[in-house]
C-alpha cells in the first residue's frame, strides 16, 4: 500500500509540474496560428528567404523525406555548399551565416531545436505522404513564409486521422502503431 | 533487468516528507519553460547511410568455428540485428540461438571501453599509445632474454589474422601460436589420419544420406557445424516424393538430436566405439556391401574380426537383434552415413570409435560420398588439447616472459586440474586482447581489448573453399547513456530520485581501443627494424587483409580484377567454390580396440557425461541474456545448470528436481540442483557446460555450475585431445534446494485435444499422396465474419520440422525489443517472450493421458513422474507457441479500450498506446501467448543501441505479444511500392521463420491461393491447435511424422 502511495505521489507531482508547463494540447483556431511560439534556434536560418524567396526546394535540404521514414536535415555540408560562396548582404544576417562556417571550420554540427515531433509510439513515414505527392505545407504550415518556424498542426491523433479519412489513407491502428 | 522498485520496499515519514520537500522545489523550478530537444545534422553526411532507412553489410559469425556467413542492420550507423546470410554455403540464410544472440557482445554494458593496467587488484584505465608502449618495452625485455619466451594463445583462426599473427610470433622470435578451441574434435583428426592418412575432419553430407546412423553426436546443437548440418538433416530428413531419410541416434542421453531422430536408443556412456566395430563385423558378415579390393576387404575383417557380439551387446546396453537390425538398416539403406565424436563422449576411447567409424563408412561405401575429405573443416587447424597443456607447462616452469591471449579462456574452459590459473601467476607478464574480462583476463596485467567481429576487419575459413570476410558493420561503439531516461533523471528532479534511492541510469563511456591486427603491425614494427618494409608493411590490418585477399584472389580467380574481386566479396560477405571430394585410400594394418580404457573413480558410480550446451557453448554465450531467458531445448530450464539424474538413482537416493547434490570426481567436486529425468541412462549423470563463471560480466557472474572442475587434466593416448567422458562421480544430497527456474507449465500431452498432433510414417505417405486437407473447426461465432479486402497473413509451422533449437525465440527476442526480465520473473510466468518453443512429454495414446497419470503441474517437475513409474519412456515433442491471430478472437471482445482489434489483414493486433493494462486479455487467451510488462524493463547502456528503432519499446503496464512482425510486412509493402508492385510471395518474412535452421516457419497471403503459405496451410498434415475452441486460428500447425515405424 506504502508503495502505490509513493507512486502515486510522484504521478501527482509530475501532474502539477507539467500543468505548470505552457500548454501543448491547444487546438489552434487557424492552421496558420502557431500552436506554440517558435523556438529560437542557434542560427537564425529563415526558410523565408530560403524557400520562399530563393524557392529553395524542401527537398533539396530535406532530401531524405521521400525515402525515409525521416525528412532528414540538411548536413552542414550541403549547407555549405551554397555559403561557401553565398554571403548575405544583410550584415546582421550575414553574422549568421559566419556562425555556420565556424562551426563548419571546426567540424561540429548545428545543434537545431526541435520543433515537429511525434510520441515514441506513433510511426509516420515521410516518404509514403510524399510519394503520394502530399504538400509539405499540409503538415508544417506555409513554411516559406516563416523566418522562424512555428508548429501550426496540432499532429494529434484526431488530426491525422481526420485526414486519412478524407484521403482514404490506410486506417488500421498498426500502420503507425507497432 | 527491471529497475529499482520492488514491493513491499516501505517509505518511512521522515521519506515521506523529504520526497514531498525535494518535489515542491522541482516543480517550481521545472514550471519555468519547455525543456527543449536537440537534433543533429551530420557535418558530412556518411556514405550509404540514409537516416531511417537500413543498410545491410555481409560479415562472418565468430561465435563458434562453424563460421557461418550473417548480413548485420544497420539503422543509423548502429547493427540492430543479424540475420543468415542467404547466399552462404555453411548455413544458407540460417541462424543458432547462438548466432542471433551475437550481436550482444558488441553491446555488452560489461565491456572494456579501453585499455587497462593491472595495478594490485585494481584495473586502472590508460591510453592506447601508453598500453602500446608498455607492450612493446615488456616484448623487447623479453626478446632480449632469448627467443621463445613470448607466447600466444588465441581461438582458431584460419584466415589473414592468424596468418599475421604467426608471423609476427615468428619475427619476434615468438614460440608457436597456440590455436585453442575447447572442443576441437581431435579424435575425428586423429582418426582420419589412422585410416586414411589425411590430418582432417571430412564434410559429413547429411542432405545426400538415406540412413544416417549418430554414434553420440550432437550434430544438431554444437557439433562443427549445427546449423548447415541441422538444413541438411532436414534436406534429408524431409518426406518428399514418399521417400525420408532414417535418422538413428544412439546416446546415453536423450538429447535433443536424440529426440529429432525416428530411433534413439539408449546406450550405456562410452560404448560408441564397441558398437561401431560390432556394426562392421555385422555389415561385412551381410556381404552386401559395395565391391572393394580383397586386401582392403581383408584388412576390414582383420580390424572388426576380433569383436564379441554378445559381449559388445552386454557393454553397451543394446541388444544383439538390435545391433543386427541397426547393420541391416545401414546396408540396405545406401547411401548411408555413420557419425561419432559428440564431445559428451569422447574419451580415452574416441579415437578407436572414431576409427571404427571411419572403417564402417569405408565398407558400405560412404567415403567420398557422403564422407567428404575435399570440403574438410577448418577445426582440423585448431590446436591439440595436448598443445594447451604444453603450453601451460612451460608457463609454470617460468619459461614464459609474456604471454598474449586474445578469444579464449582457458582459465575457465580447461579441466581446473589443468591449473592453467595458477601457470599464469607463473608468467610475469600476461596481455590479454579479449574485448571483456574473464577469467583469464582478469588475471592479466594488461588488457588491449580488440573490438568485436561488428566493427572489425578481419575474414575466417570455416571449410576448404569457404572464405568468409569479414567487414567493420559499425564504428565502435560510442559513448552511450540511457536511451530514455527516466522522468526522475531529469535534473529538477534528481532531488527526488536521490530520496527514493534510485540509481542514476548507467552510461557507457564509448570504445576507444586498437584493434588487435593494427596492434600487432604497429608493435611489430617498434620490434623488428627494417620490417616496416617488409613484413609489416602493411598501413593498417585493413589493407593486410586486402592484401592476404589480392593473393588468394590470384589463385582462385586469376582472370578477374582484384578490384571487382573484393568488391564483389564484400557484397556477398566472402568467396566460396565448389570443392570435389579428395579420394583417399584405405591405410593398411589399422588397429582398434573396442575395449575403452576405464573411467577414473569407483567403477559402481555413474560415468559423468559432460553436454556442450546449445546456448552456452563453452562458456562465450553466458553473459549474453537472451541465451539465460531462452530455454534448454529439453530440460526448460532458464538461468543455470542442473545435474541430470536417471530416476532410478533420484529414487534410490531420495532425490527430487531441485535438491542440490554434490557431484565429486577424483578431480574436484562441484554441487549443483538435480534435474531428474525419465530418459538418461541409469549408468550416467550429465552436466551442461558453460556456466559457473566466477569472472565474466554481469549476466553470468555467480550463476551454474561447470562441469570443467570435475574432468581430468591428462590427454587421451590416441589424439592429444580433452577426456569429456573421462570420470565416473558420486553423488551426495547436501539437504539444500534450488528451484530450477523454467517457463514451461503443463509439459504432458494430453492426446485428448487437439494440441500437439503426430501422424505415422505410412498415414503420411497415404495423406502426401492424395490426401484432402482435413475440415477445420468452424463453429458458429456470434460475431460476423471478416472480410479481407487485400491480404490474409497468415503462417504455418512444420512440427516434422522443427527441432526444438530455440533460434527462433531468440531472434524474436532481438527482432521485437523483448525485454529480458530475470529468473524469477521467468519462473513466476512473468516470461515477456513473444514466441516460446515448448517441449511435450509425450506418452503415446496409452500414456499419462489415459491412464489418468495427471498432466504434472510445475513444469519440470518430473520428480513426481519418477516416483510413480510410467509406463516406458516419454518422446519429447516441441511446439513453437505464438500468437495464432485467430480469426474469432477471445482477446479482443474482453478489451475495454479497444487496444486489441483485428486488422483488416487478418492480423489480432495490440495498440501499446491504447492497452490501459486490464489483462482481460491475457486472461482470455486460450494459448497463453499475451504478455504484460510487470515493471518498467531496462536496457543498460550500451544494449539500449541495439533496440530495433521500428518497434515501440514496451512500458510498465502494459499487453504485448506477437505482431507477425508487423513492421517487416510494412517494411515489405513500402520496398513493393516504391517498385510499383505487391509484395510477392515470399519477399517478406518473420524474424522467426528467416533465422530457422530446418525452415519449419512458413509465412505469407492466405488469400493468394498460390502462395506457399497458403499450399501448406491446405496440407493433408495440417491442423489448428486448439481448434475445438472455435477460434480458427491464422496459423496452421503440420503434424510431426513419427517414423518409428522403421523400427
Amino acid at each position: 500500500m506504502q508503495v502505490r502511495v509513493r507512486e502515486l505521489l510522484v504521478g501527482l507531482i509530475l501532474s502539477i509540474a507539467a500543468m505548470l508547463l505552457p500548454g501543448t494540447d491547444v487546438t489552434p483556431a487557424s492552421a496558420q496560428t502557431p500552436i506554440a511560439p517558435a523556438p529560437k534556434q542557434p542560427i537564425l536560418f529563415s526558410h523565408k528567404i530560403h524557400a520562399g524567396d530563393f524557392k529553395i526546394d524542401c527537398q533539396y535540404c530535406h532530401a531524405d523525406a521521400r525515402r525515409s521514414s525521416y525528412a532528414g536535415l540538411p548536413s552542414v555540408k550541403r549547407c555549405m555548399g551554397c555559403h561557401q560562396i553565398v554571403a548575405s548582404k544583410d550584415a546582421e544576417l550575414q553574422k549568421e551565416v559566419e556562425k555556420l562556417r565556424a562551426l563548419w571550420k571546426e567540424a561540429r554540427p548545428v545543434e537545431w531545436v526541435r520543433i515537429h515531433k511525434l510520441a515514441g509510439f506513433v510511426y509516420f513515414p515521410h516518404k509514403r505522404h510524399v510519394q503520394k505527392g502530399l504538400a509539405c505545407q499540409q503538415c508544417h504550415g506555409e513554411v516559406q513564409t516563416m523566418t522562424e518556424v512555428a508548429q501550426v498542426a496540432p499532429l494529434t491523433m484526431g488530426w491525422c486521422v481526420s485526414c486519412h479519412a478524407e484521403r482514404q489513407g490506410p486506417l488500421d491502428c498498426v500502420v503507425c502503431h507497432h | 533487468m527491471r529497475d529499482g522498485r520492488r514491493a513491499g520496499e516501505g517509505m518511512d515519514r521522515r521519506g515521506f516528507f523529504r520526497i514531498v520537500g525535494a518535489s515542491s522545489a522541482a516543480a517550481a523550478a521545472a514550471g519555468c519553460g519547455k525543456t527543449t530537444e536537440a537534433i543533429l545534422p551530420y557535418v558530412i553526411p556518411a556514405e550509404h547511410i540514409v537516416p531511417g532507412a537500413a543498410t545491410w553489410f555481409a560479415t562472418v559469425c565468430r561465435e563458434c568455428p562453424a563460421g557461418c556467413g550473417v548480413l548485420a542492420k544497420s539503422r543509423e550507423g548502429r547493427i540492430v540485428k543479424l540475420e543468415g546470410n542467404p547466399d552462404h554455403p555453411v548455413n544458407r540464410g540460417a541462424l543458432c540461438a547462438r548466432g542471433q544472440a551475437s550481436l550482444l557482445s558488441t553491446y555488452d554494458p560489461d565491456r572494456l571501453p579501453g585499455p587497462r593496467v593491472r595495478e594490485g587488484d585494481a584495473w586502472r584505465p590508460v591510453l592506447v599509445a601508453d598500453a602500446q608502449k608498455l607492450l612493446v618495452e615488456k616484448l623487447a625485455a623479453a626478446r632480449q632474454a632469448g627467443t621463445g619466451r613470448i607466447a600466444m594463445l588465441t581461438q582458431l583462426e584460419t584466415g589473414s589474422l592468424g596468418r599475421l599473427a604467426d608471423e609476427w610470433l615468428k619475427a619476434v622470435g615468438g614460440r608457436p601460436r597456440v590455436a585453442y578451441e575447447t572442443f576441437a574434435h581431435e579424435d575425428l583428426r586423429a582418426a582420419s589420419l589412422a585410416v586414411f592418412g589425411v590430418d582432417a575432419i571430412p564434410y559429413h553430407a547429411f542432405e545426400d544420406a538415406k540412413t544416417i546412423l549418430s554414434l553420440g553426436v550432437d550434430f544438431l546443437e554444437t557439433w562443427v557445424s549445427p546449423v548447415g548440418y541441422a538444413g541438411a538433416f532436414r534436406r534429408a530428413h524431409a518426406l518428399r516424393e514418399e521417400h525420408s531419410a532414417r535418422v538413428i541416434h544412439v546416446e546415453p542421453r536423450y538429447s535433443m538430436t536424440a529426440a529429432n531422430a525416428d530411433e534413439w536408443i539408449r546406450s550405456l556412456p562410452g560404448a560408441e566405439g564397441a558398437i561401431a566395430l560390432t556394426l562392421l563385423r555385422l555389415v561385412l558378415e551381410s556381404r552386401q556391401i559395395p565391391a572393394l579390393p580383397a586386401k582392403e576387404v581383408a584388412a576390414l575383417v582383420a580390424a572388426a574380426g576380433a569383436v564379441d557380439v554378445e559381449a559388445v551387446a552386454k557393454q553397451s546396453g543394446v541388444p544383439v537383434s538390435k545391433l543386427k537390425s541397426l547393420a541391416e538398416a545401414l546396408v540396405k539403406g545406401a547411401p548411408s552415413l555413420v557419425v561419432s565424436g559428440g564431445v559428451a563422449a569422447s574419451g580415452s576411447g574416441g579415437v578407436d570409435a572414431a576409427i571404427s567409424v571411419n572403417l564402417l563408412n569405408y565398407a558400405l561405401g560412404n567415403v567420398g560420398r557422403t564422407v567428404r575429405f575435399g570440403p574438410s573443416s577448418s577445426l582440423s587447424r585448431a590446436s591439440r588439447y595436448a598443445d594447451v597443456l604444453a603450453l601451460t607447462k612451460a608457463m609454470a616452469q617460468g619459461e614464459i616472459a609474456v604471454l598474449i591471449v586474445k578469444d579464449a579462456n582457458p582459465a575457465f574452459t580447461l579441466p581446473a586440474r589443468a591449473a592453467f590459473a595458477e601457470a599464469l601467476g607463473k608468467v610475469p607478464f600476461v596481455v590479454s586482447l579479449s574485448s571483456h574480462l574473464d577469467e583469464t583476463s582478469a588475471r592479466a596485467h594488461l588488457v588491449i581489448p580488440d573490438l568485436t567481429p561488428l566493427e572489425s576487419w578481419g575474414d575466417y575459413s570455416p571449410r576448404e573453399g569457404v572464405w568468409g570476410l569479414l567487414q567493420p558493420a559499425m564504428a565502435p561503439v560510442p559513448k552511450v547513456g540511457p536511451t530514455n531516461p527516466d522522468a526522475l533523471d531529469l535534473p529538477q528532479l534528481r532531488a527526488v530520485r536521490d530520496a527514493l534511492g534510485r540509481k542514476a541510469p548507467e552510461t557507457f563511456p564509448g570504445v576507444e581501443t586498437k584493434a588487435t591486427g593494427d596492434l600487432l603491425l604497429d608493435t611489430g614494427r617498434a620490434l623488428v627494424p627494417g620490417s616496416e618494409k617488409t613484413l609489416f608493411l602493411a598501413k593498417s590490418f585493413a589493407d593486410y587483409l586486402r592484401e592476404s585477399w589480392r593473393a588468394m584472389a590470384k589463385t582462385v580467380s586469376p582472370k578477374a580484377a582484384f578490384d571487382g574481386f573484393w568488391e564483389d566479396a564484400l557484397r556477398r560477405g566472402g568467396y566460396w567454390a565448389d570443392v570435389p571430394a579428395t579420394k583417399v585410400a584405405l591405410r593398411a594394418g589399422v588397429k582398434v580396440s573396442a575395449q575403452a580404457p576405464p573411467l577414473d573413480g569407483s567403477a559402481t558410480d555413474p560415468a559423468l557425461l559432460v553436454v556442450p550446451s546449445s546456448r552456452y557453448y563453452d562458456g562465450r554465450g553466458a553473459n549474453k541474456v537472451w541465451l539465460h531467458e531462452a530455454p534448454d531445448p529439453m530440460t526448460q530450464v532458464v538461468y543455470g545448470s542442473w545435474v541430470e539424474v536417471p530416476a532410478e538413482t533420484a529414487r534410490s537416493l531420495g532425490v527430487q528436481s531441485g535438491d542440490v547434490l554434490r557431484v565429486e570426481s577424483p578431480h574436484g567436486a562441484i554441487e549443483a540442483p538435480a534435474y531428474v529425468s525419465e530418459t538418461l541412462s541409469a549408468g550416467a549423470v550429465a552436466v551442461p557446460t558453460g556456466l559457473g563463471h566466477t569472472a565474466y560480466g554481469r549476466f553470468a557472474r555467480g550463476v551454474g555450475q561447470s562441469p570443467y572442475a570435475l574432468l581430468p587434466a591428462e590427454p587421451t593416448a590416441g589424439s592429444g585431445g580433452r577426456r569429456w567422458l573421462g570420470v565416473r562421480v558420486r553423488l551426495q544430497k547436501t539437504g539444500r534446494r534450488e528451484k530450477l527456474a523454467s517457463p514451461a507449465g503443463v509439459t504432458e500431452v494430453d492426446h485428448s485435444r487437439e494440441i500437439f498432433e503426430t501422424v505415422g510414417l505410412t498415414e503420411a505417405v497415404k495423406l502426401e499422396r492424395g490426401g484432402k486437407a482435413p475440415a477445420h473447426a468452424n463453429l458458429p461465432s456470434m460475431y460476423p465474419d471478416l472480410k479481407y479486402p487485400q491480404n490474409r497473413w497468415g503462417m504455418t509451422i512444420d512440427l516434422d520440422a522443427c527441432t526444438g533449437c530455440q533460434a527462433c525465440v531468440v531472434a524474436c527476442q532481438a527482432e521485437n525489443n523483448v525485454p529480458s526480465v530475470g529468473k524469477g520473473d521467468i519462473d513466476y510466468g512473468r516470461s515477456v517472450h513473444w514466441l516460446r518453443v515448448e517441449r511435450w512429454w509425450d506418452r503415446g495414446h496409452g500414456g499419462a493421458a489415459a491412464t489418468g497419470h495427471a498432466a504434472v503441474p510445475g513444469g519440470i517437475g518430473v520428480a513426481q513422474a519418477a516416483e510413480t513409474p510410467a509406463a516406458g519412456r516419454p518422446s519429447a515433442r516441441f511446439l513453437p507457441m505464438l500468437c495464432q491471430h485467430c480469426e474469432v478472437a477471445p482477446c479482443e471482445p474482453v478489451c475495454p479500450v479497444f487496444a486489441a482489434y483485428h486488422t483488416a489483414d487478418g492480423l489480432n493486433a495490440q495498440i501499446y498506446n491504447r492497452c490501459v493494462g486490464t489483462r482481460y486479455c491475457g486472461n482470455n487467451c486460450p494459448y497463453m501467448v499475451r504478455r504484460f510488462n510487470w515493471y518498467r524493463y531496462e536496457w543498460p547502456a550500451p544494449m539500449n543501441l541495439q533496440l530495433n528503432p521500428d518497434v515501440a519499446v514496451r512500458d510498465r503496464g502494459i499487453m504485448e505479444k506477437c505482431t507477425m512482425c508487423v513492421q517487416r510486412i510494412i517494411a515489405g509493402r513500402d520496398r513493393a511500392r516504391d517498385e510499383g508492385r505487391l509484395p510477392r510471395d515470399g519477399e517478406i518474412q518473420t524474424a522467426c521463420q528467416q533465422t530457422c535452421p530446418t525452415q519449419a516457419i512458413t509465412f505469407g497471403d492466405l488469400k493468394d491461393g498460390k502462395s506457399r503459405v497458403s499450399r501448406l496451410s491446405g496440407s493433408s498434415r495440417g491442423y489448428h491447435v486448439l481448434g475445438e475452441l472455435g477460434t480458427r486460428p491464422a496459423l496452421t500447425y503440420l503434424k510431426k511424422i513419427l517414423r518409428e515405424e522403421h523400427a
